[in-house]
């Protein structure tokens, strides 16, 4: 494909002059050797139109295919995607979105009904999504103390980056900092609309939804982690939660910082609109879908205010491939760079034969 | 009295013997300082208390430098530190330490060469004794003892010498570059006064105050006055004794320091030391500005985005960290963005840089074909900063003497009775030598071989070549040096010696000279003849003749000079006329210098009558007797026979010519600046290929006629085409060449105007040579260049009146030659041979620009395309300066998992092989015209890098949108589609592959995963919570297919304009390198038949000054008590040198008749 020339040189070694009576009198003759002679054997390409054009070519033959096959995975996939924020008088969330206050202590329950139109297969994950939500601003980030989620409670200090979410009451807040400060505390509770009348429960599975470094190394509850209440004392819960960390789930390898929908939170997104998941429903057996296709209706217990900076929150369900969720971009875009490959490939092509044949003889030589 | 001489200018005073007088300081506070330095040589810069201080004031002045230690600071205020400050500090503490310690080697070799001269030895007049000293000891008003060939230490009054007439011999090669020897007279008084004995103690007492002009740097002048016992002296450059020459055939000279250290001429001669930087480097520089400009300007944006940010958002919601005040929340942004911004300002970039010259200074070294074997020494870069300044040298300003030739001249053939002897074809090394044994003053050194020559000589077969011989060993003005048999030859113009020896080795052997008689042996036999007159050459006669009468009673006139000059003075009817034409012809192929040598056998009568008016005319006023005299000479030389051509090699250094055309191939013009003279420069431009045979030279009249005229260039051009040069209109631009003097040159000064036109004229030529230019007429002329062009300006010189040109100059390059140089300590690359410039310019040099531009390029693209990624990243969270990156990989990325690659890109990177870049060497034109480092192509390059940080950040982005993947898992996307965009790119434009560089290349893409894993790791992690927080994301990134995806794709539409562009420049673009591979060169062959018809012969007689050296001669004044002792002895107290020696005629004379 690439015509090339192998230029082996000869290598003579070192050259030492030993002066007479064996003192080594050194010569300043440099050495004859490949690397300071700029000798060194190489692979040296000799590029033409002939290998360069086919590589555009080539290229563009590669991409378009993958894309088409990522496009095509992520049409397979199936997803619900529903806006509960209830912005809209109509919305069923109307009125909770507007009586909003963090510590209000009656909490606002809302349930929007929608219909799936085809039955989800396998796993389905529940996510919630957030939309003009800068969970990747710097200073937000940063308000978090990654020893004390560690499980050091230690000094009772939280780190000064938690500031000014470190302490409240004169007590440290645990977790301190900004990002758990603002976690997301709606439920969600998903029941399906029997044809029959009944509402049916949906089970949601609450743990395998954080990583597992994240679960066993990067969090951790303070001591054994056996009496949480005990280990907390001292430690005062941030301003916007309702109860206290040691409080978040009955099961104790659920509670305290390694709650995972804790741990989910902390996890930052990347840009200000994403998704986080919530609740994983898992499949029962091979014979019966996962979901199946009908009336849902969603039990929304509505805590989180998004309105103060115009957010939108919404409820996905979902099932996955190998490359996760929905995603259609990453196909689209591969089509569209191996188009472009194959395009330039055609223009250069045409320049190449329109001017370029007077180089031909130069591109044959050596 | 000293009030008047103040009036005129000479303010300098000088007390002999009173160091008290000298050493007088003024002084302020604790620094004192005298009015006359001492002679102690300081070229070093740092001492230990000064060095780091200074050192840190130097590396501070890089703008780059400055830069970065301002952002470590920032980065120390925890409110703006988007970076922890280690990141940046790691990097700068580097650079700094590697670039103070190699100042700090570099100052040590200086000071160290510096006190090798400072402990030179010399003998002081201390207190009535001379006590050995060194050279740092010696103070104004010193009284100094100088030894043969030892090297003065200072400016010096000669007061007496061992000498007659106290003559003493200088060698000036340091300062002119001349190495005949030039006399140096003491002045009368202290001649006369000083003799007596014992020399210490006169010399002790002597208390002569001298009065003379402020330091300067005028070499060839000097005005003084000395006062002593009442009466005042005139005192003029003959007197003096410059720092640097060296004491020559005189025992003893005594001298009165007059200037010493920094006041000498040579050492006011030498310019400052400068600190020199490369084109490319300056370009970048303003590069480097223009992207700081850009990024405060951009973070100004970004500061602003910010404010507004926080006022419409976080300002109505707690959920954020609001701080209330917007304008306050974009101050701290503006200065978090500059810190975040900063890494694609390249700081590595400066240590790289040095890295890669030092690199390429090191092959330099190491290059076995500079390495000179006979000296033991490779070629040496000084400076190490300046290789890819190699690569675009236009100009290239070279000495002659000890640079182009050997200052060696071979007699190489003769043509006597019309036949030619010797074959100029060998080389001088291959000429079989004859056998001389029979001849016991032969000492070798005879390059010609000619038997059948010697053969005619020794058996008397040919009296014209008999004749030739006796010519050759009388016309001269030679002295001789008798220590042992054979007798050194002195001689003011080297090819007189030349002569002489050749005549010696032939058996014609010069024994001595008095005033009135000369002492040849022939072939054994010794014969006296007397000298009658000497006719003194003059550079207008371009001739000298010597009239002598022989043992046997006849009167004879010999003849030597130019072919022109003596061609017209012979006999109507003389035999081999056509032959000698053709010998002519001949010898100025082979690029000889030839003589005429000629004889007439004078009538009694005419002597008599011409003798007479010689008498009268030699009395009459100085004005008019020159011109007199001039027209008695040519009555002389008249009707002469010619008795045959010499022809002398001027011996160039080795591969000279080749060397020259390769250069003038490649685009470079080379000027030739000398101090020798107009004569002899041209003749070696000619010789060495500078100048092709049918060359016009453009002289001063007719330049001074075009710089006044008021189109010069128009001018030119016409003048060109209306002259003969109307037969080959094409060439006629390229085949003029200037020759200019030192005294012409110094009219540039008045009118400073004449500088770009006279640079516009020199463009078109092929070539301009500079004679008898004064070693700061040298610099004047590189600065002419520097400042009328943009081109890269190279000086190359062996001696010290080099020195200023070479600092001048971008580049100066010094030859180390037998002798060593003085001017390889100034500068910036040392070879052996000239003929090694080739290799330097067009394979190193052109390497070195070549793999500089691209890393340069390579560079700022993957810095830029890194560091930009945040602009694109502020719009999507709030303008917070957030990082897209782990701070760890932006410390790694330019240091681990992208240097190395292009590190060996920059060591080992070969477009074409050394063979082909001297086969080809038109491929250097594009390091001229700077093809690779314009501004245009580093524009291209940061738009490609503006782009690449777009496509960067934005197909992540679309990916990422609305999905569950988290900031942490994007970071490792983005690093990843970053490494590996910077990883393609560097395939892209590698095209020597090693096994190393496909190794680092690989290595670096590894490092990138292995080092993530670790600073991903859970050890570190459970170390510290805070620094290595993106825990286990790696584990999970490096498996995840989307990942992959997304960063593959994203890489290679980063690289996609480049790769279009390559694929554009190798189908469009005849590229210079497939020029190279296909296009089979015709050399100029063509013009040959053009060149016989307008060759020109050169023939001329080479005297260092302007007159012979006869006046000395004949008044016997220069004539050595060394000859041997059947010499009578001569009185000398004549002024009248010629009367005198008329006189001595007449009676000679009268007793023959």
């Amino acid at each position: 494909m690439m015509a090339s020339s192998y230029s082996a040189k000869d290598e003579d070694g070192h050259i030492t002059v030993t002066g007479p009576g064996g003192a080594a009198l050194r010569s300043k003759k440099p050495e004859n050797t490949a690397f300071k002679q700029q000798r060194l054997p190489a692979w040296q390409p000799i590029l033409t139109a002939g290998t360069v054009l086919p590589a555009f070519f080539i290229i563009g033959l590669i991409f378009i295919p993958i894309g088409i096959g990522l496009f095509v995975t992520s049409n397979n996939i199936r997803e619900f995607e529903i806006d509960y924020t209830g912005v809209d008088e109509s919305s069923p969330c109307f009125n909770c979105s507007q009586n909003f206050s963090w510590n209000s202590t009656r909490p606002c329950t809302c349930s929007i009904p929608f219909s799936l139109e085809h039955s989800y297969e396998n796993n389905v994950f529940m996510y919630y999504g957030l939309s003009n939500f800068y969970q990747n601003h710097r200073r937000y980030v940063k308000s978090r103390d990654d020893s004390q989620l560690n499980g050091h409670l230690g000094s009772l200090k939280p780190s000064k980056e938690c500031e000014p979410y470190a302490k409240h009451d004169n007590k440290p807040i645990a977790p301190c900092g900004a990002i758990a400060n603002s976690m997301f505390n709606d439920t969600l509770e998903l029941f399906y609309n029997d044809p029959n009348g009944t509402k049916v429960l949906i089970p949601l599975r609450a743990t395998g939804i954080a990583w597992w470094t994240d679960k066993h190394v990067k969090f951790g509850n303070p001591g054994d982690g056996l009496n949480l209440t005990a280990e907390f004392q001292g430690t005062t819960k941030p301003v916007n939660w309702r109860k206290p960390v040691y409080e978040l789930d009955s099961d104790p390898l659920n509670n305290g910082f390694i709650n995972e929908d804790f741990i989910v939170w902390m996890r930052t997104a990347a840009l200000p609109t994403f998704r986080k998941l919530y609740r994983i429903i898992s499949r029962r057996d091979n014979m019966v879908p996962t979901l199946l296709r009908g009336n849902y209706t969603l039990e929304v217990v509505y805590n989180y205010p998004v309105r103060s900076f115009e957010g939108r929150k919404r409820m996905i369900l979902s099932t996955i491939s190998w490359m996760g969720g929905k995603n259609p971009f990453l196909g689209i875009a591969y089509i569209t760079v191996g188009s472009v490959c194959f395009f330039l490939g055609v223009v250069l092509l045409i320049i190449h034969h329109k001017y370029g044949n007077r180089n031909n003889s130069a591109d044959i030589s050596n | 009295m000293a009030k008047e001489s103040f009036e005129s200018g000479l303010s300098w005073e000088v007390r002999a013997n009173s160091r008290h007088f000298h050493n007088q300081k003024k002084s302020l506070l604790c620094f004192g300082w005298g009015r006359y330095a001492d002679n102690v040589l300081r070229s070093y810069k740092y001492s230990p208390l000064t060095f780091l201080p200074l050192t840190l004031f130097e590396q501070f002045q890089r703008a780059a430098n400055l830069y970065f230690l301002l952002m470590v600071v920032m980065q120390c205020v925890p409110v703006i530190a988007s970076v922890p400050w280690y990141i940046s500090m790691i990097p700068l503490l580097l650079v700094l330490t590697v670039r103070g310690s190699k100042d700090l080697i570099n100052d040590m070799a200086r000071r160290r060469s510096d006190s090798q001269i400072n402990t030179r030895p010399c003998d002081i007049l201390i207190s009535q004794s001379f006590q050995s000293a060194q050279w740092k000891d010696l103070c104004v008003g010193d009284v100094l003892r100088i030894h043969r060939d030892q090297v003065i230490p200072a400016d010096l009054l000669l007061l007496y010498s061992s000498e007659p007439h106290s003559l003493c011999y200088v060698e000036t090669a340091d300062i002119d570059g001349e190495t005949n020897l030039k006399y140096r007279q003491a002045a009368g008084a202290t001649h006369s006064e000083l003799t007596a004995h014992p020399v210490e103690e006169t010399l002790a007492a002597f208390d002569g105050v001298v009065l003379c002009e402020e330091p300067n740097n005028r070499l060839y002048t000097f005005r003084g006055e000395l006062h002593w016992r009442g009466e005042c002296h005139l005192l003029e450059s003959e007197h003096i004794l410059l720092r640097g020459t060296v004491l020559r055939n005189t025992e003893v000279a005594y001298g009165l320091t007059i200037y010493t250290g920094t006041d000498t001429k040579i050492l006011k001669n030498s310019g400052k030391l400068r600190v020199k930087t490369t084109q490319t480097e300056k370009v970048f520089n303003f590069v480097v500005i223009g992207i700081v400009v850009t990024l405060l300007l951009a973070a100004l944006l970004l500061a602003i985005g910010s404010g507004v940010f926080s006022s419409r958002v976080t300002g109505h919601s707690n959920v954020l960290v609001a701080n209330g005040n917007p304008v306050y929340t974009g101050f701290l942004a503006y200065w978090s963005y500059i810190i975040l911004l900063s890494p694609a300002m390249p700081i590595a970039l400066y240590i790289s840089f040095e890295l890669i010259h030092t690199v390429h200074s090191y092959f330099i070294g190491w290059d076995i074909e500079m390495y000179w074997q006979q000296a033991d020494r490779p070629a040496q870069a000084r400076n190490t900063s300046l290789n890819e300044e190699l690569g675009q040298v236009e100009y290239l300003l070279s000495d002659k003497t000890g640079t182009l030739t050997q200052n060696r001249l071979l007699f190489r053939q003769c043509f006597v009775a019309g036949q030619i002897y010797g074959d100029a074809s060998v080389r001088a090394e291959d000429v079989e030598p004859m056998d001389l044994s029979w001849n016991p003053y032969s000492c070798g050194g005879l390059y010609m071989s000619a038997p059948s020559l010697v053969e005619k000589l020794r058996f008397e077969q040919c009296p014209l070549s008999r004749q030739f011989l006796t010519a050759l060993s009388l016309c001269h003005t030679v002295m001789t040096e008798w220590k042992e048999v054979p007798p050194v030859y002195q001689s003011a113009s080297p090819d007189e010696e030349t002569l002489v020896g050749a005549a010696r080795e032939l058996g014609w052997v010069f024994l001595s000279r008095t005033r009135d008689f000369v002492k040849v042996s022939e072939l054994g036999v010794t014969r006296q003849y007397q000298l009658l007159a000497l006719l003194d050459f003059t550079s207008k006669r371009r001739c000298m003749s010597v009239l002598v009468r022989e043992p046997e009673g006849g009167l004879k006139l010999y003849c030597k000079g130019a072919d022109i000059v003596i061609l017209e003075r012979l006999q109507k009817d003389s035999p081999y006329q056509e032959w000698t034409e053709r010998a002519l012809e001949l010898f100025s192929q082979a690029c000889l210098r030839t003589l005429c040598v000629a004889v007439r056998s004078v009538p009694e009568a005419l002597w008599m009558q011409w003798s007479k008016t010689l008498a009268r005319s030699a009395a009459m006023a100085t004005c008019d007797r020159d011109a007199v005299l001039e027209k008695l000479y040519d009555e002389m030389e008249q009707e002469m026979q010619l008795l045959g051509v010499t022809a002398i090699e001027d011996r160039l250094q080795e591969g000279v010519p080749e060397t020259i055309a390769l250069l003038r191939q490649a685009g470079l013009k080379v000027w030739v600046l000398t101090g020798d003279k107009k004569e002899t420069a041209v003749n070696i431009a000619y010789s060495c290929k500078l100048l092709d045979p049918d060359t016009r030279l453009l002289e001063w009249q007719e330049l001074r006629q075009i710089l006044q005229a008021p189109d010069p260039g128009a001018n030119f051009f016409k003048s060109r085409q209306m002259e003969l040069w109307a037969v080959d209109t094409n060439t006629a631009g390229a085949k003029t060449a200037v020759v200019l003097t030192g005294p012409e040159l110094a009219e540039f000064d008045q009118r400073p105007e004449w500088g770009s036109t006279f640079m516009s004229v020199a463009e078109q030529c092929q070539s301009v040579l500079c004679c008898r230019v004064t070693p700061g007429q040298k610099a004047d002329i590189v600065t002419l260049v520097r400042k009328h062009t943009s081109s890269v300006t190279m000086a190359i010189g062996d001696g010290a009146n080099d020195v200023n040109m070479i600092k001048t100059a971008h580049v100066g390059v010094g030859l180390a030659g037998v002798e060593g140089g003085q001017a390889v300590q100034s500068a910036d690359f040392a070879l052996s041979q000239f003929r090694f410039l080739q290799r330097l310019l067009l394979i190193h040099g052109r390497w070195s620009y070549k793999r500089i531009s691209i890393f340069l390029r390579y560079f700022l693209f993957k810095t830029c395309s890194f560091a930009l990624v945040h602009i694109w990243f502020g719009f999507f969270n709030g303008f917070s300066a957030q990082t897209l990156y782990e701070i760890w990989f932006i410390a790694m990325y330019t240091v681990l998992y992208t240097a190395s690659p292009i590190m060996c890109l920059a060591f080992f990177e070969q477009d074409v092989t050394a063979e082909i870049s001297l086969k080809w060497p038109e491929v250097y034109k594009s390091g001229q015209r700077q093809e690779l480092s314009s501004p245009l192509v580093i524009c291209l390059t940061l738009l490609h890098a503006v782009y690449s940080s777009f496509v960067l950040f934005f197909i992540p982005l679309g990916v990422f949108h609305n999905t569950a993947f988290d900031y942490q898992t994007m970071s490792v996307t983005v690093s990843m589609a970053a490494t590996f965009t910077a990883t393609i790119e560097i395939m892209l434009v590698t095209r020597y592959w090693t096994k190393i560089s496909v190794a680092s290349l690989g290595v670096s893409v590894v490092l990138y995963f292995i080092v993530s894993r670790i600073t991903q790791s859970r050890f570190l992690f459970e170390r510290s919570p805070k620094d290595y927080f993106f825990i286990g994301t790696s584990d999970k990134a490096f498996i995840d297919p989307v990942v992959w995806l997304t960063a593959l794709l994203t890489a290679w539409t980063a690289v996609l304009p480049s790769f279009t562009a390559h694929a554009l420049s190798v189908i469009q673009t005849a590229h210079d390198k497939h020029k190279v591979h296909s296009v089979s060169l015709q050399p100029t062959q063509l013009k040959t038949n053009f060149r016989r018809a307008t060759s020109l012969r050169r023939s001329s007689y080479a005297l260092s000054q302007g007159a012979g050296p006869g006046r000395l001669i004949s008044s016997g004044t220069c004539i050595r008590s060394t000859a041997p002792p059947v010499d009578e002895k001569m009185t000398c107290s004549n002024n009248l040198p010629l009367s005198q020696g008329q006189t001595h005629t007449k009676d000679y004379n009268s007793t023959s008749m």
